[in-house]
């Protein structure tokens, strides 16, 4: 899921850096004190997650934990997962520093997005059936959409796209049940202990 | 405003939940010791006039079918290959500089080494820095062809003269290789090291020292407004 330093024409970094660096904007604006050491624990929960092995397919996978982060965090996703990829590329040389935008992008978008799509049914209000559905969708779509998104990211530097698309979806599969398993793990975890973990997002703009 | 009410309605809970989480991520960090992610690495060494590379994921799992590029110092493009099933590639020596060797395994992922051209020509030097020494002793031994010498009946009568000194390098090369090839094999292992554990809790270490700064500041707007009003 990282895409190494050297693989991507400075376009695309360029661009990918550009939208990074509004989603992080939007995520901080949004920021709540509340809101500081839970956004830090699931980022350090995405940093761990990325050395969580699937043997899977062609090529290496771990887990993401990108749809969990955007459920609970929403644009704040954003932010957290800049950080952990960060640190990611300086500790691990997953990724790179110059891919790091791009990178980024390729995790949180998705994040956010199954946060709008998803997220008004994971609400501790809801009944379960649909709350569990729910639940797993987001963690299961979050990693393919940033699966098809690397693969975009790829079609743009001149790789044919659906090729590279489908490998990187196929080698996903694996980790999209057990994402979706773990997302609602947590989420039917948190609605039973923290339920205004799951509250809070959908509240009105908090007063920052 | 709603800082205070939110805690003292649920300190405990909270609390609960924050130390569960955190031993989540802790057990994680630990469990998984053996089993590094998501990295390519490629090694390339020279034997003779042919350069091994071999590729894999931090895993430890072999990078197979991925193409590997060799460019030259200008970065020219000089050949290209794939890896077979054990993430292996060969290839004879195109060039006599500094080859840049890069690997392009799927999804995005890549990694080169570079064989500086000191070893290639090392290994390309060996005929020709020899030629012309066994060239000014054969009139000594007076027959020393260049074609093995096991190869023709000769052999019996000339392994007791002496043999000529190509084919003690040769000799020395093969046994050499035969020797060290545990070495580079373990050398080529030992460029895969994955996050250790130090790594894992420093980054875990960094992203709550970062929580921590963003309390102190937002606390410190907070106080300062209020000290204002």
């Amino acid at each position: 899921m990282h895409i190494s330093e050297g693989v991507l024409s400075p376009g695309v970094l360029i661009a990918g850096a550009g939208l990074t660096a509004a989603g992080v904007a939007i995520g901080l604006r949004k920021l709540d004190n509340e809101e500081i050491p839970a956004m830090g624990i699931l980022s350090a929960a995405f940093f761990v997650a990325s050395l969580v092995h699937v043997p899977a397919g062609p090529a290496s996978v771990h887990l993401v934990l990108n749809g969990l982060l955007g459920l609970i965090l929403g644009w704040k996703a954003f932010p957290a997962i800049l950080v952990a990829l960060g640190l990611q590329a300086l500790l691990f040389q997953f990724g790179g520093l110059t891919s790091l935008g791009v990178n980024t992008l390729n995790m949180a978008l998705p994040a956010v997005g199954c946060y709008y799509l998803f997220g008004w049914a994971v609400r501790p209000g809801v009944k379960v059936p649909v709350f569990t559905v729910a639940a797993f969708a987001c963690g299961a779509f979050a990693v393919l959409i940033s699966g098809v998104m690397v693969g975009f990211s790829l079609y743009l530097t001149g790789e044919a796209f659906l090729p590279a698309a489908k490998l990187v979806v196929a080698a996903h599969v694996p980790v999209m049940l057990i994402e979706g398993g773990l997302t609602l793990a947590c989420a039917l975890f948190l609605r039973r202990v923290k339920p205004e973990l799951l509250e809070g997002q959908y509240a009105p703009m908090h007063s920052s | 405003m709603h800082q205070c009410t939110l805690h003292s309605f649920n300190v405990t809970r909270s609390r609960a939940w924050i130390i569960c989480l955190i031993s989540v991520v802790l057990s994680l960090a630990c469990f998984n010791v053996p089993a590094w992610a998501h990295k390519v690495t490629i090694f390339a060494w020279v034997e003779g006039d042919i350069v091994h590379t071999q590729s894999k994921f931090s895993g430890g799992k072999r990078a197979q079918d991925s193409t590997v590029v060799v460019y030259d110092k200008e970065g020219n493009q000089l050949l290209e290959g794939k890896t077979n099933e054990n993430g292996e590639f060969s290839f004879k020596v195109p060039k006599k500089t500094e080859l840049k060797v890069v690997l392009k395994a799927s999804m995005g992922h890549l990694a080169e080494w570079t064989i500086p051209a000191e070893e290639i020509t090392a290994a390309g030097d060996i005929t020709q820095t020899i030629g012309p020494e066994a060239g000014t002793q054969a009139p000594a031994q007076e027959v020393a062809p260049p074609v093995d010498a096991k190869a023709s009946g000769e052999a019996p009568e000339r392994s007791t003269i002496g043999l000529s000194r190509e084919e003690i390098k040769g000799l020395i090369d093969d046994s050499l290789d035969r020797k060290l090839a545990p070495i580079t094999n373990m050398l080529a292992d030992s460029q895969d090291h994955g996050p250790t554990v130090s790594e894992v809790i420093g980054g875990i270490g960094y992203i709550f020292g970062l929580v921590g700064v963003g309390l102190y500041f937002r606390n410190r707007q907070r106080q300062e407004a209020q000290g204002r009003s």
